[in-house]
């Protein structure tokens, strides 16, 4: 039984103890995804399909795992995903994920549903900053995120565009999760069972959407699913012209986060995008749809000379990780990845998960013969079939 | 567990395993031999993947197509299934108001509870008859006939029951129609009461299409495997199927043609569909399952008649990876039956609710407006995957 941070040596130690501290509604949220959930699984058993080649007498004593994406150097080849409603998770919130982000000096993602807002994000850290942004019916509410992001100093606007309308995320049917949490007659026993969570919850300031409360009720002060938000909030008809506006009206680092086809990936350099995130949403939208690190080659063929391409999705390892590096994409990234030890113990628990992924990659790239991260090229890699 | 909390195919089969007496869950739940095949049918839809394009503003996607000259709301409707009145005691009209309400087809079995003339007074939307060859020339042309004049819109012939599969389920249960109370089943029709108090007070259990010309499966207790042994003829050939197609004389499928071969000859003896279908699994443990074999015949046939998917569908995503591998609609049995046994119509409408709701959110989701967009493009199996 896993009952403290120290005995976390895995991803799916840290799920674990994520699940004892967190009412199940809330629990669920996290860990389940679409429909039978059977790209969630695949997202992970794609890397299984592969093996990697080492080689051997390198001499490889230092290791350096510095990527640069978006025009930033970062000390490890993989940052934090933008996800939503963090403070849910553990009272801190983005206030943790962001400190220990800092600590490692890699990128940290904000979602537009965030629980902390940018301007208190970039009080807290100078290091880089990725801004998550939905593209909202209201017009008003998408213009405050960009110029609030903008003058908070954020470093890369990330437009997400595989949210068009809400996954069928069956594990928040059954439990009746919503954003803020509802006392229901099922869920009660849930929340009684676990009463620090709730007591944190209450007591450590008051649940917010910073970004949305002032154009909105949704999820700050009327509870709504996830999904239901997706399908009434946001803008249904968004299109190639609307992403091409908003990447000049920000005019930094923009990418989208989302992109699963060659086709849409050519169609990002040609509005300008400076990177793209290869990701199905964590298996959380369209359960069936390819897993990113199956799709990442042909993709990073095609354009990869042109823009920052990202492999997000179903990364439990720094072996995953080494993989898809080896195919072409510039950094990894993942919101489970470090979401479940943010439960576990905050701002400790995504350090923790944070050193151990890092050694992870150390100790792979000595065992690979590998230096440096350009090292590591489709040599490294055999298909089995 | 209530109707409201059937999502899935699981959760529709647990409410109807709960309220049916177990001969009869088993009889619709299992497959032939090991049921490997079965497992297969749905498993196969796990080893391609959905590529979406994003940014499409789709708006609401066109979920309409057409087959058997009807055109229908939702690319997915209900397989002709036998003896509905088992599962509820509705039994085909609750299934053939619930297909009208959402526009898409019911089916009509030979073994169905009802009689062609009785669904047809109910029902005005797009109905397909299932016919099987008798031994008996004159009972195959009367139910051709009486289609007919009841105003059904395509015919189609099962042509993988030459012989019954081997459910084994079904030996141990003692599963018979109509039920026969046996020791070992009276523990389970005893548990389930009400199923037993519907069963004998709605109407007598009757094979009503056949009733007037043979006793078996109505007066005396056979198991289904019985009835197709000795009923259906065994030495059906392409000639009697061509003779079917001919007295029809309209739109017109053979169902459960797996081979590329057989469906070239299907359009040889003028057939306009193809049902592409191993019987659920309950035949032939082993073969090939529907959309393991779609594209191949789609690449064959596909421009030359309509193609439909019929096993292992369970989700939205099955039938979009179905239409993008070249079907032009699915239709499924065991899942429909399931929310048949559930909850009657209600329950039938319950399912194609969020069927039709999974179809249309997993086309936005794709970035796709209509079926047609969704081809080959936007579907790639893994063996593919090389460097």
């Amino acid at each position: 039984m896993i009952m403290r941070l120290k005995d976390c040596h895995n991803f799916g130690d840290f799920r674990k103890l994520a699940k004892l501290k967190l009412p199940s509604p809330i629990f669920h949220y996290i860990d389940g995804a679409a429909d039978d959930e059977i790209t969630y699984a695949r997202n992970t058993s794609a890397f299984d399909d592969v093996d990697l080649v080492p080689n051997v007498l390198r001499g490889v004593e230092n290791v350096d795992l510095s990527t640069t994406i978006f025009g930033k150097k970062l000390d490890l080849p993989f940052y934090l995903s933008p996800t939503a409603l963090q403070r849910l998770f553990h009272y801190d919130g983005e206030r943790a994920v962001g400190k220990a982000a800092k600590k490692f000096n890699t990128m940290f993602g904000v979602s537009a549903l965030a629980t902390v807002s940018v301007e208190e994000i970039s009080s807290l850290i100078d290091t880089p900053k990725m801004f998550q942004f939905y593209f909202h019916k209201d017009r008003g509410l998408n213009d405050s995120c960009l110029e609030r992001a903008k003058a908070a100093n954020f470093d890369v606007m990330a437009l997400t565009v595989d949210t068009i309308t809400g996954g069928n995320r069956e594990r928040d049917l059954r439990t009746g999760f919503t954003s803020p949490p509802k006392l229901t007659l099922s869920s009660l026993f849930s929340f009684a069972t676990k009463p620090m969570w709730g007591i944190n919850y209450l007591t450590k300031g008051k649940f917010e959407l910073p970004h949305l409360q002032d154009f909105v009720k949704e999820g700050t002060s009327t509870n709504s699913s996830i999904g239901n938000y997706f399908s009434t909030m946001l803008d249904q008809s968004m299109n190639w012209k609307d992403a091409e506006k908003l990447c000049s009206q920000w005019g930094g680092h923009f990418a989208l986060k989302g992109i699963m086809s060659v086709e849409d990936a050519k169609k990002a350099v040609d509005i300008g995008c400076t990177g793209i995130m290869v990701s199905n949403h964590g298996g959380r939208q369209l359960d069936g749809s390819r897993s990113p690190f199956d799709q990442l080659a042909e993709i990073v063929d095609a354009v990869g000379d042109k823009l920052d391409v990202i492999c997000e999705g179903g990364i439990h390892r720094g072996t995953h990780m080494l993989k898809a590096l080896s195919l072409g994409a510039k950094a990894c990234s993942g919101g489970r990845l470090y979401l479940y030890a943010l439960a576990a113990a905050g701002q400790p628990g995504v350090e923790r998960a944070l050193e151990l992924y890092k050694s992870e990659l150390v100790r792979d790239m000595k065992l690979m013969g590998c230096t440096k991260i350009s090292d590591l090229n489709r040599n490294n890699l055999r298909f089995r079939k | 567990m209530s109707l409201q909390n059937c999502y899935n195919f699981d959760d529709f089969r647990k409410l109807a395993k709960k309220k049916l007496p177990s001969p009869i869950f088993h009889y619709i739940d299992g497959g032939a031999d090991d049921e490997i095949t079965l497992k297969r049918n749905t498993k196969s839809f796990d080893e391609c993947d959905l590529v979406p394009n994003i940014l499409a503003s789709v708006g609401k996607p066109d979920l309409s197509t057409t087959i058997f000259g009807k055109k229908i709301d939702m690319p997915l409707f209900l397989s002709p299934c036998a003896m509905q009145r088992l599962y509820h005691h509705d039994g085909d009209k609750a299934s053939a108001r619930a297909a009208d309400k959402f526009g898409t087809f019911y089916s009509m079995s030979t073994m169905a509870n009802n009689t062609i003339e009785e669904i047809s007074n109910i029902s005005g939307g797009p109905k397909l008859f299932q016919l099987y060859v008798h031994k008996d020339q004159s009972i195959t042309d009367d139910l051709i006939d009486r289609c007919r004049r009841s105003g059904f819109d395509g015919m189609c012939l099962t042509v993988d029951t030459l012989v019954a599969g081997n459910r084994e389920r079904d030996h141990r249960t003692g599963f018979t129609t109509p039920p026969k109370l046996t020791l070992q089943s009276l523990m389970s029709f005893a548990l389930h009461p009400s199923w037993v108090f519907n069963y004998l007070t709605h109407g007598k259990f009757k094979l009503a299409n056949v009733a007037t010309k043979t006793d078996k499966g109505t007066n005396i207790a056979k198991s289904v495997i019985e009835y197709i042994n000795e009923q259906y003829d065994p030495a059906m050939n392409w000639k009697d199927a061509e003779y079917c197609v001919k007295k029809w004389n309209g739109p017109f499928a053979l169902k459960g043609v797996m081979s590329v071969e057989d469906a070239k000859r299907a359009i040889d003896i003028g057939c306009t569909a193809i049902m592409i279908s191993n019987h659920g699994g309950r035949q032939l443990d082993g073969s090939r399952s529907p959309f393991d074999q779609v594209k191949a015949i789609s690449d064959a046939v596909g421009d030359k008649l309509e193609i439909i998917l019929d096993g292992g569908v369970r989700r939205g995503t099955h039938v979009l990876k179905a239409i993008a591998a070249g079907a032009k609609a699915c239709s499924f049995g065991k899942m429909f039956l399931f929310s048949l046994a559930a909850g009657g119509q209600q329950g039938v409408e319950h399912l194609l609710k969020n069927m039709h709701e999974e179809i249309n959110r997993n086309m936005v989701l794709m970035g796709c407006k209509n079926l047609k967009e969704l081809n080959s493009s936007k579907l790639i199996y893994r063996t593919s995957n090389k460097i």
